[in-house]
């Protein structure tokens, strides 16, 4: 005998994603979700961003690392409220375990929420978190044709940072190559270059993240 | 992993719902821009089956090609090497129309 079913496979995940999104708003959080390979840098851009936000919009971080609370020790010192998820053996954060970490953050004192979802460039894309945007790093020493052969998180993207450029006289990237292979993936995708060890590029990271708060929010700051 | 046990919880489920013994078989749809790889995911499901009624139940995956439409001149036309330019006008305006759906299709029971 043969069963209907058409559910889909990730539909509970979307379900769960949804109600995060409603926290969020009811919050007003602005919240992305940061996607990279491993050792692409989004624990030094936290750094860098808790630095340049500091007096001006609230960093609040939640944290996916698979075994250690090292990221979150790193960014204790800029003293943000930080949640540390470890994921054990899972490959990416869904929107549940978002879910368990939001009683242990408080929305209130956060403007803008980065997920920093483990280091891996396949399977976080197919798991929504309640996110506004997704975002991505690729740094300058994984190669020009990372793109093409990860197109469902570049397409899923709003946002590119290529990190490490201070390195790119080392490396064969291009930074040519590289933004024509975005374009043919996800032609609506922003992309800044910076280095989160000169500072280039920082400014413009910051300016992309006021933006977008701007255009959730409104203009007028927080009371 | 997460794919595999979510099909698996779909199909017994379905399958309770129904009153019925054994899953034979699950057709599973996947958009090709999903990635999934067939091998392995027949392998995961094959894990977290075990001890289910869907245990030795059979995978099915039909993979569906990435087909979009250009919003400009309507041209509709299959994505090859993830290229989302409009071959006939150059337009980057694109709107996917299948590829990225991840359902179960029906399930096979006795």
């Amino acid at each position: 005998m043969k069963i209907n079913v058409m559910t889909d496979i990730l539909e509970a995940n979307d379900r769960i994603a949804a109600d995060n999104t409603d926290v969020f708003s009811k919050h007003r959080n602005l919240v992305l979700n940061l996607m990279s390979s491993p050792g692409a840098g989004k624990t030094t851009l936290l750094e860098k961003t808790a630095e340049a936000l500091k007096g001006k919009l609230r960093l609040g971080v939640i944290t996916g690392d698979v075994e250690t609370s090292r990221d979150a020790e790193r960014l204790q010192k800029y003293k943000l409220p930080v949640v540390q998820l470890t994921t054990g053996s899972a490959c990416h954060l869904d929107a549940n375990m978002i879910t368990y970490a939001l009683p242990h953050i408080d929305l209130k004192k956060v403007d803008i929420l980065i997920i920093e979802n483990v280091g891996n460039l396949v399977c976080p894309a197919g798991f929504k978190l309640g996110e506004d945007y997704k975002i991505m790093i690729l740094s300058v020493t994984e190669g020009d044709e990372k793109p093409l052969k990860y197109p469902q998180m570049f397409r899923e993207s709003s946002l590119l940072l290529i990190n490490k450029i201070d390195l790119l006289k080392y490396t064969n990237f291009s930074l040519k190559e590289a933004k024509a292979n975005v374009k043919k993936v996800n032609p609506k995708m922003d992309i800044i270059d910076i280095s989160c060890i000169t500072g280039d590029g920082i400014s413009e990271w910051i300016s992309w993240l006021n933006q977008r708060y701007q255009k959730k929010f409104g203009t007028k700051a927080r009371a | 992993m997460a794919i595999a046990r979510n099909i698996v919880n779909i199909a017994v489920t379905a399958a309770e719902k129904e009153g019925a013994k054994r899953v034979t078989k699950v057709n599973v749809v996947a958009g090709e821009l999903r990635g999934l790889v067939p091998a392995q995911l027949i392998f995961c499901f094959g894990l977290m089956a075990e001890n289910t009624v869907a245990s030795g139940a059979y995978l099915d995956l039909e993979i569906v090609p990435l087909v979009v439409a250009c919003k400009q001149c309507g041209e509709k036309f299959r994505v090859k090497d993830y290229c989302y330019i409009c071959p006939k006008c150059r337009s980057e305006d694109i709107q996917t129309l299948r590829g990225t759906e991840l359902r179960v299709k029906d399930i096979e029971v006795e």
